[in-house]
């Protein structure tokens, strides 16, 4: 895909498809309440493929989770609405809910191997997927499994029907599993980081799978990953979460080249290069990810933010647009930082060293 | 080099394409105890289908021999104190032996799984009342259960079936919550639930076949279990009622005149104990070859 019809593909936007509102996930621990996925709001519209980054622990799986109710004990949606063909899927029943996974909102896991049931062949798994929603007939159902194993280019479909998971190679499993995830032709496809267990070359393979897909079947996908490739590689917009919010979202090219927020201008700044020089260190975000139990006052990022002012510190700053198409939450944004406090010349990126506001001069 | 490259890639492969079945029946044959109990069981399978049809004497017939007579050329195992022919009622007790082994096995996988895989699947309310009453089963003796029940129900072969079921059931339930609480918790479940399968999909489907080793396993190790609990209410003459013959019942009516005719009992006794053993070999062998871990 080249950059201009991405841009394109991001301007053309037609009504969502799913909308969510100021969702809430919680954990109820012994030690607190943790707030896993805390007032995330976006939408999705039909046939895009909207990326999903952030951190280990940033709530991004558990947004994910939460759109078909799938929290884990002892999680819970304590608030929010997902709109999908104008009903609230945290209000509808749980078999309305049944029918809708797989059926119109289909998923994909992180590891093919834990994915797929051990004991039942892969060929079987994927016709039940259909036959679950009624779409297919048994003799129907068994076709379109051949047909989906070819459609994900798995060599020598017919036979590979009857084999049982451990059969199959990484790269192959995770081919049946996305099968399996298209086997209803949803309208919308959640990747949960599908590349995640699998080598770089395979890696690729599937990104460029899921790529044809979405182009060919018009299958909205939402990329959840911790990689900023897989979302240039794959996505046209892209939502930046941390600690179980929103701090960012627009078009992949604008935001790449321009990013808003200092979370995200750090995670890009952190992307090793091959460009780099020799001995030149791998940069990282100083400090450690907020624990989610006693999440830090104002914005959650202030703690490692080199861009912090005073207002950071004791106010969470709103969600806003800072440019076209582009939100980002942050008293400061980039275009400021790099303006007055020389953000491009940067080298020492510890807390509050841009800004001056250091962790010596912190008001409690 | 090449060749040898080829030799190396192409052994471990040829095993995977077995499916787990005739993978597990490979193992199981290897095994020669279990195989010797897999012959034996069959024979004492067939003896008991023959007896239905036919027997050297009739199996309730008095004085076909002299009373207590040792075994000789007309009746291998001698004859018992009414004049029955012992090796006649031996093959026809081996079918009850058979029908209250594996009823008792049937029933208990009838109420043990489901009753195991909605406990360990939905927890909460369910759970806690499956697992207090799998303790206080556990915690009244097998033996007052199945005399109260034998008593209020009267002794018959579908009723001391059930009574032995009663006692067993919950070994079950139990080795069935335990793989379904940590089969539950496996990707894969997650994966079912979120292509919208439904719960009875997902325990029937999903979780039971990935437990079906343990639960082979575990009735195998049943079926003997029962036979035994059978023999020992006969011996006490709560079994199946005379003049059925049962190993145990026989066993009982030698005791007495063990003196005069061994036979009567040493037959029935190593009928059973060869019959418990052979079932005991093979649930050993079974654990080993539906072991996923198992070494080949």
């Amino acid at each position: 895909m080249t950059p201009s019809t991405r841009a394109d593909a991001a301007k053309r936007l037609p009504a969502p498809i799913l909308q969510v509102k100021d969702l809430q996930t919680q954990f109820l621990t012994h030690d607190g309440i943790v707030k896993a996925v805390d007032g995330v709001t976006f939408d999705l519209y039909p046939g895009e493929s909207l990326g999903i980054v952030g951190e280990s622990g940033s709530g991004k799986s558990m947004t994910a989770l939460s759109l078909l109710r799938l929290v884990p004990d002892p999680g819970k949606i304590v608030g929010g609405k997902v709109l999908f063909r104008d009903q609230d899927l945290m209000q509808i029943s749980d078999e309305e809910i049944r029918d809708i996974r797989g059926r119109d909102i289909a998923m994909i896991f992180q590891d093919p191997q834990s994915s797929l049931n051990p004991v039942l062949q892969t060929g079987f798994q994927i016709a039940e997927a259909m036959l679950a929603h009624k779409k297919a007939t048994k003799q129907q159902a068994r076709q379109r499994t051949v047909e989906l194993l070819k459609r994900v280019r798995i060599p020598a479909a017919e036979s590979r029907v009857k084999d049982y998971p451990h059969q199959l190679s990484g790269g192959m499993r995770q081919r049946a599993m996305i099968a399996m995830g298209l086997a209803n032709a949803p309208s919308i496809l959640i990747a949960d980081e599908p590349t995640t267990a699998l080598d770089v070359t395979v890696q690729a393979q599937i990104l460029e799978l899921l790529a044809d897909l979405n182009q060919e079947l018009g299958t909205a996908i939402m990329m959840i990953t911790h990689n900023m490739g897989v979302v240039a590689g794959l996505c046209t917009r892209v939502l930046v979460m941390y600690a179980g919010q929103i701090v960012e979202q627009g078009p992949v090219d604008q935001i790449f080249e321009n990013p808003q927020h200092p979370y995200t201008w750090s995670l890009l700044k952190s992307i090793p290069r091959v460009d780099a020089l020799r001995h030149e260190r791998l940069r990282s975000i100083e400090g450690l990810a907020p624990d989610l139990l006693r999440p830090p006052k104002g914005c959650r990022f202030h703690p490692r933010c080199p861009f912090r002012v005073e207002k950071c510190l004791t106010d969470l700053p709103p969600l806003t647009e800072v440019k076209p198409d582009q939100l980002a939450a942050c008293w400061v944004t980039m275009d400021r930082a790099k303006k007055e406090m020389g953000a491009d010349q940067l080298l020492d990126i510890r807390p509050g060293a841009a800004s001056g506001l250091e962790p010596g001069k912190i008001i409690p | 080099m090449a060749a040898t490259a080829a030799a190396v890639v192409t052994r471990p492969i040829a095993p995977e394409q077995a499916s787990l079945w005739s993978d597990a029946w490979r193992r199981l044959r290897r095994n020669r105890l279990a195989l010797a109990g897999v012959i034996y069981l069959t024979l004492v399978v067939i003896v008991a289908l023959v007896s239905a049809v036919w027997t050297p004497y009739s199996t309730f017939q008095v004085g076909v021999g002299i009373p207590y007579a040792a075994p000789n050329a007309h009746h291998l195992l001698g004859v018992d104190g009414l004049g029955r022919d012992t090796l006649s009622r031996l093959m026809a007790g081996a079918q009850i032996s058979l029908i209250v082994g594996i009823g008792t096995q049937i029933l208990v996988l009838a109420v043990g799984v489901p009753i195991g895989l909605a406990a360990g699947y939905f927890r909460g309310a369910f759970d806690q009342v499956v697992t207090f009453l799998i303790n206080l089963f556990y915690g009244i003796p097998d033996l007052l259960v199945a005399l109260i029940l034998v008593f209020l129900l009267g002794p018959s072969l579908t009723n001391i079936i059930i009574a032995i079921a009663v006692t067993r059931w919950m070994d079950m339930a139990r080795l069935v919550r335990g793989q379904t609480l940590s089969l539950r918790e496996r990707e894969f479940i997650e994966a079912a639930r979120a292509a919208g399968a439904k719960p009875a999909k997902i325990l029937f489907g999903h979780i039971l076949p990935n437990a079906l080793g343990p639960i082979i396993v575990q009735a195998t190790f049943g079926v003997p279990a029962a036979i035994l609990f059978e023999a020992f209410l006969s011996f006490l003459g709560l079994g199946v009622p005379p003049p059925t013959p049962t190993w145990g019942g026989m066993a009982a009516e030698g005791i007495v005149t063990i003196r005069i005719s061994p036979a009567m009992v040493i037959a029935p006794s190593i009928a059973l104990s060869l019959t418990l053993m052979a079932f005991n070999f093979l649930g050993d062998g079974l654990r080993d070859a539906l072991d996923p871990r198992g070494r080949r």
